[in-house]
């Protein structure tokens, strides 16, 4: 068959970024303070936590895989960091010692899943559940850790270069380098194949396990700079976090953007369109006082209609798309 | 004889791009009617239309007289009309029995008595398929015959088959023709779309055929020969016919380097003691039934299954022992398997076809670097394509929207840029139209010519026979006997395969 016209025009990435732009029009004429440059900053600031967490879980789900285990090891490294350092340990002493674990955490993941043949799901659930176990009940004194005075991540919370908080610059960093990684690098191209079809990438060649320990070290590194951004923000880690549903924002961000869970397609642009159109979605959201729990109702009902509209506009392939799976 | 469907001025278009344009056919009662063409050339799009699976643009279709368009294959099926997929279509986490009598279950699904009534009627079609086992455990020509007798059990007046007998053994394709035959005396409507002329001219009453989504030519069998045949589904006369050529000894290459030596090696009881040795600068054709063990051995030599680790024998590559956990070390060293099933493993679907070219040489480290150059990956992907004559708009086109002769072209060309010492091709014209196996057959005759050492894994004598310029058979799990092309007869090689 030709190359289709349809699915190139309206991908779920455009519907996405349509939508996005849609809100965004009608926010700024219909709510009052929308407008104003600080909520602007405020928009992407918001998001920028979570868009930096759906870079980690974009790579992995790209690569066919998901990171149940990300928000656990986001506040459980982050809260033992500071833990380290409220007893007195030297900076390099503590970064180093919660960066081994978070390395230890990631290879564990990737490594049940690509030697021990766990499903991702099933491994990283595990892991993420132990994570948060062993360093509360182990680990730290209580749910949450205050920044010691004076440490660095107190002055990066106050470092607000042109009145645009650091979030928003990691955010946007962390987007450029995970987009050279997986466009440029052979390796990211390895992540693309493996995610289109892994029994062919492995026969024909492509490390598919070491790149699988890859894939989840990356993701875990990236969660222990998120919550080392979100401690310098807030000044504490709160552990309590890992009960919450920022698990599932973060997929969400990253399959509403466009990144199909199958695997395979989809990019950082993508993460970017997710993140901001769920930013624009809450700050409108807050502004019309909508309560939290609305607010969950809505993301879900964009969410379940984002995905229906891809699979009616990128069907798989012609026969599943009229048949269904028979 | 009346018609049972008749088609008019049937066109499906995906896309505004039609698949089957104005096509007028008609299936009389009773008989059976082959449908031939190239792969796109329209003939499963047509089918589905028939059983409700796709809906058609335009046209009109009758039933027994009545004007009927069915909404999807369940209204079909109901109407009397089955399709029997190439892809099977059955639950593979229940049994055999559970998947014939899917849809019919009673409030109380006894299957003591659903096994009963399935072994019965297994038998009765002479498909010796255990009606308890579970659908997954079965191999692809039993979840056939499992397919075949779900369409036969729903007492349908047409059916479908499409590609019946591409998964089956000699054996199984003779049971499946006498079930054919059958029908046909009980008074069913037969369409079968086939690639293998052969099956169409000697068991078909008439031949309809298609190119590029038109109707060509319809006719009685026995009006047409394979040549007639060839000219209307390519539209042209091939020259040097693939099949007619008879390996004469001088001819034959020389055995180049031995390259590859196998020495009883094992692997559970698929592969048992199996020993023999490849040479460069030849072609080794390796035939064997299902189940003789010939794709895992080959799956073994390039690391993709593991053998025994203990009593596992011995393999030599290159001169020196080797023994691969993952198919990357084979792939380094120079062993390229070009596999059977190209949907499963073989392609990479969502991606260009400049992309699936370029996946070789970056999975087998032959980049330039380890950034991403997309002037190399232009480069690469139209050298192969033009080295292979890859039929595609362009580059960019997707691999799912190429057709299957130009699917399996890219799988090898990605396979050819790892720059192998070993191909193995397996299968390598399954579910190609017949102008793409010339095309093909004559890149690996070339391979060789260069100097490479290939081996075509094949269940299709005619092409192990022209091929090869040695004949390995396997049974059981080894190879029990070489022939020599010169010499070997259709009987003479399927005579070591069986006993």
């Amino acid at each position: 068959m030709a190359a289709g016209t349809a699915h190139g025009v309206w991908s779920q990435e455009r519907i996405v970024l349509a939508l996005a732009a849609l809100l965004f029009v009608a926010a700024a004429i219909f709510l009052p303070g929308f407008r104003d440059i600080g909520n602007l900053i405020s928009i992407v600031h918001s998001v920028s936590v979570l868009g930096l967490l759906a870079v980690g879980m974009a790579i992995v789900i790209i690569g066919r895989g998901i990171d149940l285990s990300a928000v656990a090891i986001m506040a459980m490294s982050a809260a033992w960091y500071l833990q380290l350092l409220n007893d007195g340990w030297s900076e390099w002493q503590a970064l180093g010692t919660a960066g081994a674990g978070v390395l230890a955490i990631g290879l564990v993941n990737g490594f049940l899943i690509a030697y021990a043949d766990v499903p991702a799901i099933f491994a990283t659930l595990a892991t993420g559940s132990f994570v948060f176990g062993f360093v509360r009940s182990r680990l730290i004194t209580q749910d949450a850790i205050p920044v010691p005075a004076g440490n660095w991540l107190e002055q990066l919370g106050g470092f607000h270069p042109l009145g645009i908080p650091p979030e928003v610059f990691i955010f946007g960093g962390a987007c450029f380098i995970a987009y050279l990684f997986l466009r440029f690098t052979k390796w990211g191209r390895y992540v693309y194949y493996m995610g289109d079809n892994l029994l062919a990438a492995r026969n024909m060649g492509i490390p598919v396990r070491p790149m699988n320990l890859l894939r989840y070290v990356i993701s875990a590194f990236i969660a222990l700079a998120a919550g080392l951004l979100t401690a310098s923000s807030l000044h504490s880690m709160n552990t309590r976090i890992v009960n919450s549903t920022l698990l599932y924002d973060i997929i969400l961000v990253v399959v509403i953007g466009g990144i199909g869970l199958s695997g395979g397609k989809g990019g950082m642009r993508n993460v970017i369109v997710g993140a901001i159109l769920i930013g624009i979605m809450q700050n409108a959201m807050t502004i019309i006082d909508i309560p939290n729990l609305y607010q969950n109702l809505i993301k879900a009902t964009i969410l379940l209609i984002a995905i229906v509209i891809d699979s009616l506009v990128n069907p798989r392939d012609e026969q599943t798309a009229q048949q269904g799976d028979i | 004889m009346q018609p049972v469907i008749e088609m008019r001025k049937m066109t499906k278009a995906y896309r505004g791009v039609p698949a089957v344009k104005d096509v007028d056919f008609t299936l009389m009662k009773g008989e059976v009617h082959a449908l031939l063409g190239e792969n796109g050339a329209g003939k499963s799009t047509l089918t589905k239309i028939m059983a409700g699976v796709v809906e058609a643009t335009s046209g009109e279709m009758l039933h027994n007289g009545q004007r009927v368009a069915f909404a999807n294959p369940h209204e079909a099926l109901q109407n009397g009309i089955a399709m029997v997929f190439q892809e099977t279509s059955l639950v593979p986490s229940m049994t055999v029995a559970q998947n014939i009598y899917l849809g019919e279950e009673k409030f109380l699904n006894r299957l003591r008595g659903i096994y009963i009534a399935a072994q019965q009627f297994l038998q009765s079609l002479n498909f010796s398929v255990d009606p308890t086992a579970s659908v997954a455990t079965l191999g692809a020509a039993k979840r056939q015959m499992v397919e075949i007798a779900r369409a036969v059990h729903h007492k349908a007046d047409v059916i479908i088959f499409d590609e019946p007998t591409a998964t089956l053994t000699p054996e199984e394709k003779r049971h499946f023709f006498a079930l054919m035959r059958r029908l046909k005396a009980s008074g069913v409507s037969i369409v079968f779309i086939t690639h293998a002329l052969e099956e169409a001219l000697s068991h078909a009453d008439r031949i309809s055929i298609l190119r590029d989504g038109e109707l060509i030519e319809t006719g009685l069998a026995a009006e047409f020969d394979r040549n007639k045949v060839v000219r209307a589904m390519v539209g042209r006369a091939l020259t040097g016919e693939i099949y007619n050529r008879r390996r004469q000894a001088p001819d034959l290459r020389r055995r180049g380097r031995q390259i590859l030596s196998v020495r009883d090696v094992s692997m559970g009881s698929m592969v048992r003691n199996n020993s023999f040795s490849i040479f460069e600068g030849q072609i080794t054709g390796i035939f064997g039934l299902v189940g003789s063990g010939r794709t895992e051995t080959f799956k073994i030599v390039s690391g993709i299954y593991k053998r025994d680790f203990l009593r596992g024998g011995e393999i030599e590559f290159d001169g020196r022992p080797v023994r691969y956990n993952v198919p990357v070390h084979a792939v380094r060293d120079g062993i390229v398997y070009v596999t059977e099933d190209r949907k499963l493993e073989g392609f990479f679907e969502t991606m260009s076809i400049a992309e699936n070219f370029y996946s070789g040489p970056l999975a087998a480290d032959l980049t330039r670097s380890s950034v991403v150059s997309f002037a190399e990956m232009r480069e690469i992907a139209a050298d192969w394509s033009k080295r292979l004559d890859v039929k595609a708009i362009n580059d960019n086109a997707r691999v799912v929207e190429l057709s299957g002769g130009n699917q399996q072209k890219v799988v090898i060309g990605k396979g050819l840029a790892q720059r192998p010492k070993l191909v193995i091709f397996d299968e390598p014209t399954r579910g190609v139209d017949v102008g793409a196996i010339a095309e093909i057959h004559r890149f690996i005759n070339q391979l060789a010519d260069e100097g490479l050492a290939v081996v075509v894994i094949s269940s299709y004598l005619p092409e192990v026979m022209n091929l090869s310029d040695r004949i390995l058979v396997c049974r059981q799990g080894r190879v029990v006997e070489e022939i020599s092309p010169v010499e070997a007869t259709e009987e003479k090689i399927m005579f070591a395969a069986v006993h």
